[in-house]
């Protein structure tokens, strides 16, 4: 068996009698941690924010020498796990990873929670959106495409990618504005994330999804659907023949959803210190970058200051999409 | 043919098959366990997973999966408590067949169906796979409306005697489903400003109350009131199982077609196959009015059902990357990992490797006959505990799997309000079973109802316009005029009776 | 307990009366005829529809002599319905001091008062509520990973 299972269940068995005698040999790093952290996750098994979380975990757990308990906590467009990391005791064990939706809920009016309630810790991770069609689509380029929706009277076209007000609708929204034209010119139909969304785009149910490259790619591998264009700075290396908008239209807009690991408010300044290097050795390790680039993730990094600085950003970006939107209820 | 000898080869290496036996075990345990189900196993393989090669990875997952499934309907048919929500269709009649003397008929038809169940779905999967895959491909929410409808004719075949009992219970089930964040607008429904109720409500949480709870509280009663009686049992499992065979081989067939297309469909996976298979039994039996009191006939469908599925939602997954159910959503993941992107160059750039994972979901199938003997013959002893200490440990495992199911007290709070309120509707009558359909198909029906309207614009006739949706559409709408029609004749028949 | 069923349709009507009228206060979904509060309001109708039957019947059947309400025997019996009661109330106390207390004292301490509730014996009662809280312990919290609550053993697992 493997060895993280044969260690699971060494542990198990010594925890029947005194499992703390037998604990692993810790780094030396003071005395934290003494025992199992948990690492909460707003979403659900089987998506991409579980697969980063696990990654993490493993090798967090490998690093720290203490069990790094992945607990998701799904439900409520977020808000359920994303409540759950903020109101948690700031005592370092119990860490998450929070996503873009901390950006958009509290403009939603779902929650008051906004990124001034964690400490952050480390961004690891950022997907653009992609603009896919289905195969069949008459539109080769985007050009073609966004020539189309111009001409399009409004509501016409429909797109897809995730539930209404979510990420990938505005993305949507944003480069709607950005072409000039109103947010609901192309109507949005909510989805219950990327993988339906493609479902119903390879079924002839919608025109387009804006969801991320790597969560489009099954069907683009298969043939499915064809990606045009990613709403990023510059192209991702991964998938290096989609442009991005700004070569292909002279838009320059971009956006994307992202994840980092955070604790809630008030850590100690030394038990952040601990977890901000262990993650900077996982974020480099070679197992990371493997898996990462395995599902087609993009890995960016940023520090607590520099992460802090980028919700700040992303916050305020997505306030403004949302509120032109028609999105915003708080 | 050399992938295939290949595969061969990597599969019965010694390692792999000590992790498949070790991955049987495990699923066996987690799928008898309520609230632990096989989504949670293999997300919790996953990070095992990690540090595997392919081969033993995908098998771990797809051997504990297959035995998950069908462990859950071990203490169903024992304690009336599901053990994964794919065994929630025939709960009921497991336990009344237990009731009857019949638990080892009932466990015998459960892991010889649930195996040969299990070897058809993976039949379709290794010939039809790519054909079936793009009939799914096909599935927009038009289809998907009408096949949640269909699937809502069940509660009239699953409910007992009373239809507008079970009329009511499934209302309620789907009005439970509006809990939550709204599935179209995004915004919260009945939620009072609770953080808990934003996520709605976990259906195997309640599925934990309304039939393992309530059995709890009836059981404490009758503890006190006279000595328990210990049904006597044949003790070979396997007796009997040859004559079912010979008698039910249609239902058989029929169960285990019907699990590997609703399996193949995203977004419908075993418990639905499980719920639909049951009542097609019903409305196709020669004895219709045994189902209720402990009838073998929907056990055998519904039991193949739900395990061809298991092989069936790997079929979309596979071709198109598109996950079946929740388990091969994971699945996915890992075959990225492993560098066997899903897509229909799955099977020309690695096929040694898909056949392998072929070749270890039928040994997965056939293992599981005497491994289940095994798990069978040991959870029988649990019926030898004294009631006194069995109620009480039944009572911690709910709790303990219903905090699994949310990882916070809400689920057992879940737990405990909708055991009470079991108790309470099937004191009066009302049958839990709808209820949980109810949930089960709530937000699918609402969800697709909302997006169709919205592609339409508004329109009803694109609900019949794609031809798949059109089919469906209109068989719907017989289904319904038939019933409507013969419920009439009856109640024109015998109007004085209520 | 069983009550008639004209009482189930009042109770039915209601709560259906009470979800049609938390739904005026659903937002509209903006560009769109259907929004959040069209589901629920259907599922009320029908419900409506369903308890307004279940009155007719019931009132029938209370013409044949049928009582509003009707207990089962046991309820007069202090022993059956102390036992009745103690199973949610378990659950309750669990929901209380689980985060104080954790699993590993509360379980125990739980099993062993049903245990000897329900009538076992304390030789036996105490190895095996300590045996199934470890058990179970060691099976969902350490192999499953399930977040139980640690409470007074913070320090000690």
């Amino acid at each position: 068996m493997t060895e993280l299972f044969r260690r699971s269940l060494l542990r198990a068995g010594a925890a029947a009698g005194a499992a703390s005698l037998l604990a692993l040999p810790a780094r030396a790093q003071g005395n934290y941690p003494t025992r199992p952290v948990t690492l909460i996750c707003p979403w659900g098994a089987g998506g991409g924010t579980d697969a980063t979380a696990r990654i993490i975990g493993a090798l967090l757990e490998k690093d720290l020498g203490q069990p790094i308990n992945v607990v998701n906590r799904t439900g409520g467009n977020g808000v359920v796990g994303h409540s759950a990391i903020a109101t948690a005791q700031p005592d370092g064990y119990t860490i998450g990873i929070i996503t873009v939706e901390i950006a958009m809920l509290h403009h939603a009016g779902l929650t008051n929670l906004t990124w001034k309630d964690y400490t952050p810790l480390a961004l690891v991770n950022e997907d653009p959106p992609g603009v896919q069609v289905s195969a069949s689509s008459p539109h080769k380029d985007i050009k073609a495409l966004a020539e189309a929706i111009k001409a399009a009277p409004a509501g016409k076209l429909k797109a897809s990618g995730t539930g209404q007000g979510g990420i990938w609708h505005l993305a949507l929204v944003g480069w709607l504005q950005a072409m000039g034209l109103q947010p609901d010119h192309v109507r949005w139909v909510p989805s219950n994330g990327a993988a339906p969304a493609m479902q119903d785009l390879a079924a002839g149910g919608v025109d387009i999804v804006t969801c991320s490259v790597p969560e489009a790619r099954a069907m683009l591998d298969a043939g499915r659907a064809r990606s045009l264009a990613i709403m990023a700075p510059k192209r991702n290396p991964q998938f290096p023949e989609v442009p991005t908008l700004n070569e292909a239209l002279g838009i320059n807009y971009s956006t994307g959803a992202w994840r980092g690991i955070a604790a809630p408010r008030n850590l100690p300044a030394d038990m952040a210190k601990t977890l901000v290097a262990a993650l900077e050795r996982t974020y480099k390790s070679k197992e990371f970058t493997d898996f990462m680039h395995a599902r087609g993730f993009g890995t960016i990094w940023a520090d607590p200051e520099g992460f802090a600085a980028f919700m700040d950003k992303s916050d305020r970006a997505m306030g403004e999409a949302m509120r032109a939107a028609g999105l915003a209820r708080a | 043919m050399d992938a295939v000898l290949a595969a061969f080869g990597l599969v019965f290496d010694p390692s792999v098959m000590l992790v498949i036996l070790g991955a049987a075990v495990f699923g066996m345990f987690v799928g008898a366990m309520p609230g632990l189900t096989a989504t949670m196993a293999t997300a919790l393989l996953v990070p095992v997973t990690f540090f595997m090669d392919p081969v033993p990875s995908l098998g771990a997952i797809v051997t504990a999966t297959a035995m998950a499934i069908f462990a859950g309907d071990i203490p169903a048919a024992m304690l009336r408590m599901p053990g994964t929500p794919a065994s929630a269709a025939y709960a009921d009649e497991s336990f009344l067949m237990a009731r009857k003397g019949q638990l080892d008929l009932n466990l015998g038809v459960n892991v010889v169906f649930s195996a040969l169940g299990g070897i058809v779905g993976v039949v379709f999967l290794v010939l039809c796979a790519p054909a079936l895959a793009e009939l799914a491909l096909n599935f927009s929410s038009f289809e998907y409306f009408w096949l949640a409808c269909l699937g809502l004719t069940c509660a009239v075949f699953i409910g007992t005697g009373n239809p507008l009992k079970g009329f009511v219970a499934l209302l309620i089930g789907l009005s439970v489903t509006c809990i939550g964040i709204d599935p179209a607008a995004g915004v919260p429904r009945f939620t009072f400003g609770n953080v808990d109720l934003m996520s709605g409500v976990n259906f195997i949480a309640v599925m934990i109350g309304a039939f393992a709870v309530s059995e709890l509280l009836r059981g404490a009663v009758a503890l006190r009131q006279e000595g328990h009686v210990v049904v006597p049992q044949v003790g070979n499992v396997f007796r009997g199982v040859g004559g079912v065979m010979r008698r039910y081989w249609l239902n058989f067939i029929r169960g285990s077609l019907m699990g590997t297309l609703i399996g193949a469909l995203p977004g419908a996976g075993a418990d639905i196959a499980a719920w639909v298979s049951y009542a097609m039994a019903k409305r196709f039996s020669r004895t219709p009015e045994k189902f209720g009191t402990g009838h073998v006939e929907g056990v055998v469908e519904a039991g193949a059902s739900n395990n061809s599925a298991v092989a069936g939602a790997w079929i979309p997954a596979l071709v198109f990357g598109i996950p079946g159910d929740s388990i091969t959503a994971i699945v996915i993941g890992v075959l990225y990992m492993k560098g066997m992107n899903p897509g229909p160059t799955v099977f020309t750039e690695n096929p040694q490797f898909i056949y392998a994972v072929f070749i270890i979901f039928i040994l997965a199938n056939i293992i599981m006959v005497p491994l289940g003997w095994v798990a069978i013959k040991s959870m029988k002893q649990v019926l030898r505990i004294p009631r006194t200490l069995l109620l009480p440990l039944i009572l911690l495992f709910c709790i303990v799997g219903a905090f699994a199911m949310t990882n916070s007290s809400y689920g057992i709070l879940l737990m405990l309000i909708f055991g009470v309120l079991g108790w309470f509707m099937e004191e009066n009558g009302i049958p839990v079973a709808p209820m949980i359909l109810g949930l089960v198909l709530g937000e699918m029906l609402e969800q697709n109802f909302m997006t169709s309207m919205i592609k339409s614009d508004g329109a009803w006739l694109p609900f019949f316009e794609r031809p798949i949706a059109g089919a469906l559409g209109i068989m719907t709408l017989l289904v319904w005029l038939l019933m409507l029609g013969r419920g009439a004749r009856a109640a024109w028949r015998r109007p004085a009776e209520a | 307990m069983r009550v008639n069923d004209a009482v189930l349709g009042l109770v039915l009507l209601l709560l259906a009366s009470a979800m049609i009228w938390l739904t005026t206060y659903f937002p509209a979904f903006p560009g769109q005829d259907y929004g959040p509060a069209l589901f629920p309001r259907l599922l009320a109708t029908g419900l409506i529809v369903c308890a307004l039957l279940l009155m007719l019947r019931g009132l029938a059947a209370r013409r044949q002599g049928e009582p509003w309400a009707a207990l089962a025997s046991w309820w007069s019996r202090p022993g059956q319905v102390v036992s009745f009661l103690v199973m949610p109330l378990a659950v309750v106390a669990y929901l209380l001091f689980a985060e104080t207390l954790g699993f590993i004292p509360l379980a125990f301490a739980l099993l062993l008062a049903l245990f000897l509730w329900f009538g076992e014996r304390p030789l036996r009662a105490l190895p095996v509520a300590a045996a199934a809280t470890l058990l179970m312990y060691w099976f969902f919290g350490e192999m499953m990973r399930v977040p139980l609550p640690r409470g007074l053993l913070n320090d000690i697992l």
